[in-house]
């Protein structure tokens, strides 16, 4: 749009911010070996932790997906008025500090907390088990898949889904053969935005969760701990959360992008 | 619009300058000693004009880990010897002194879900927490579990980890886990039992207890290293065992 003279300083104004995102990133790689790596890998934090991340990242994807899609086509659908203030409890875990959310999660499930006598009756426990990860996965990272599909809910052609009506499918029908292919890009992306916040979570697990090798203890867990005996653990352990991240980053960008193409060979713009 | 900008700057310049006189001496502490050196700062600061203390808790290794990547502290006062020797030996610290001693104890929450009444009925336990093996109090309590098993019998320690719902990496965690009910009990120091928190302290046998020796050195190459001599020595002084004592730690021989 500038003109080419007129790029030069907003480049140049523009290159520390860059160098900053970029510097700690290449720093973190040209830190390591692959013997260190090895050693890292070796370490016997890595193992538990990285499969305690997997299996409580899964889950809590599974039940923001499940308990999100449903209020995410709410707020799309929903008269603006009477979604407002839902918009605001959903974004309200970005927002919060994850300390604030982890003492949040344990005045509400914790033995003092609000459900705490009625599920000590049931003989429930929630704090400090896989399933308290679980749950403090699924609250912070819960806004961005909710936020992301209830966008892309809202960019579905209403008059697709009266066709779709006409033609006989129920309201259910509409929704899952219409609606959800429809806005399916913004799904994935949100769920793997969502994944990528669970992965990380550290504050309110440590608090709520606690922080037990092999139950407890995830990946970020095990970086901070691992720093106190092993650094180079915690450098590995750095490592391969942050090529998870490039590799789930690359995949955000690219599926909607394969999406698009694969629609365009096989939809009805190909004669175009 | 220039001249806005102008004198902004001339006045944040002017907001970062300080008064000639004053220098910071940085002191990196267990958190244990959280109450202990807060209350000998201001005594400190008194008797030399211009000083202002600041005040670093966590866990000893939290502090040696940051020593060791280049923190600019001037004091560092550990719970055990260990953390202090391995940064001596780094040639990290200096000047390495004992200062202050204390023992452990059990703590229950006040109303005692689990119904412990002392150190042998602790595999009673649901929930326990416990320091990390780095921390100086996860490893003076796994000491002690060892030691009760002169005791209690083979598998006591055992027994008692396999209750433990967490690892926390400073004592005042493991504290505030017993204090909100979360816990059902935990070992921290004697010194963490006196004052206002909500907890219940029980003894600990003699045949298990382990004593904690409190170590303090001068960070080598430190900013104020003639200010980190006169607080090490302070801390010999009648008037800081005084407060030490009060605040239950145990000084002198």
């Amino acid at each position: 749009v500038s003109p080419p003279r007129g790029r030069w300083p907003v480049a140049l104004a523009a290159a520390p911010m860059l160098l900053l995102l970029a510097l700690p990133v290449g720093a973190l790689l040209a830190s390591s070996s692959p013997s260190a790596l090895a050693s890292g890998v070796r370490h016997p934090l890595f193992g538990p932790a990285l499969a305690l991340s997997a299996r409580t990242t899964v889950v809590s994807l599974a039940l923001v997906v499940l308990a999100g899609t449903p209020l995410a086509w709410w707020l799309a659908v929903a008269p603006r008025r009477a979604t407002r203030a839902v918009e605001l409890l959903v974004d309200l875990p970005i927002v919060l500090p994850p300390a604030v959310v982890g003492i949040a999660l344990l005045e509400t499930f914790g033995r003092r907390g609000v459900l705490g006598p009625a599920l000590d009756a049931l003989g429930v426990q929630v704090p400090f088990t896989p399933g308290a990860v679980v749950l403090a996965q699924v609250i912070v990272s819960a806004p961005f898949y909710v936020q992301s599909a209830a966008a892309a809910f809202r960019r579905v052609d209403r008059d697709l889904l009266l066709v779709a009506r006409t033609l006989g499918q129920g309201p259910a029908g509409a929704f899952l053969r219409v609606a959800v292919p429809v806005a399916l890009p913004g799904l994935v992306g949100g769920a793997a935005l969502a994944w990528a916040r669970a992965i990380g979570e550290f504050g309110a697990t440590l608090l709520f969760a606690g922080n037990l090798p092999g139950t407890t203890q995830t990946v970020p867990l095990a970086i901070y701990m691992a720093l106190e005996s092993d650094v180079r653990a915690a450098l590995a352990l750095s490592l391969v959360l942050a090529g998870a991240a490039v590799v789930l980053l690359l995949a955000l960008r690219g599926v909607p992008a394969l999406w698009a193409r694969w629609h365009a060979v096989r939809g009805p713009e190909e004669a175009r | 619009v220039r001249r806005a900008l102008l004198w902004a700057g001339v006045l944040a310049a002017a907001g970062c300058q300080r008064p000639e006189t004053q220098v910071d001496l940085h002191i990196f502490a267990a958190s244990s000693l959280s109450e202990a050196f807060t209350a000998l700062a201001p005594g400190f600061e008194a008797a030399h004009p211009g000083v202002r203390v600041r005040l670093t808790f966590a866990g000893s290794q939290t502090l040696r880990l940051q020593l060791e990547q280049g923190a600019a502290a001037d004091v560092f006062a550990s719970a055990n010897a260990e953390h202090v020797e391995a940064l001596a030996a780094e040639g990290r610290v200096e000047a390495a002194r004992p200062f202050a001693r204390n023992h452990l104890v059990l703590i229950v929450p006040l109303e005692d879900p689990a119904g412990i009444e002392s150190f042998a009925q602790l595999p009673r336990a649901r929930r326990l927490v416990i320091g990390t093996p780095q921390v100086p109090v996860g490893a003076y309590t796994r000491q002690a579990l060892l030691r009760a098993e002169a005791l209690y019998g083979p598998g006591f320690s055992a027994a008692v980890l396999s209750r433990v719902v967490s690892e926390e990496s400073n004592v005042r965690l493991v504290r505030a886990k017993v204090a909100m009910g979360e816990a059902d009990a935990a070992v921290v120091y004697a010194s963490d039992a006196v004052g206002g928190a909500p907890v219940r302290a029980l003894p600990l046998p003699d045949a298990a207890q382990v004593p904690a020796e409190y170590w303090a050195a001068a960070v080598t190459g430190g900013p104020q290293r003639a200010l980190a001599e006169a607080w090490l020595q302070g801390l010999g002084a009648p008037e800081a065992q005084a407060v030490l004592t009060r605040l239950g730690f145990e000084v002198g021989r």
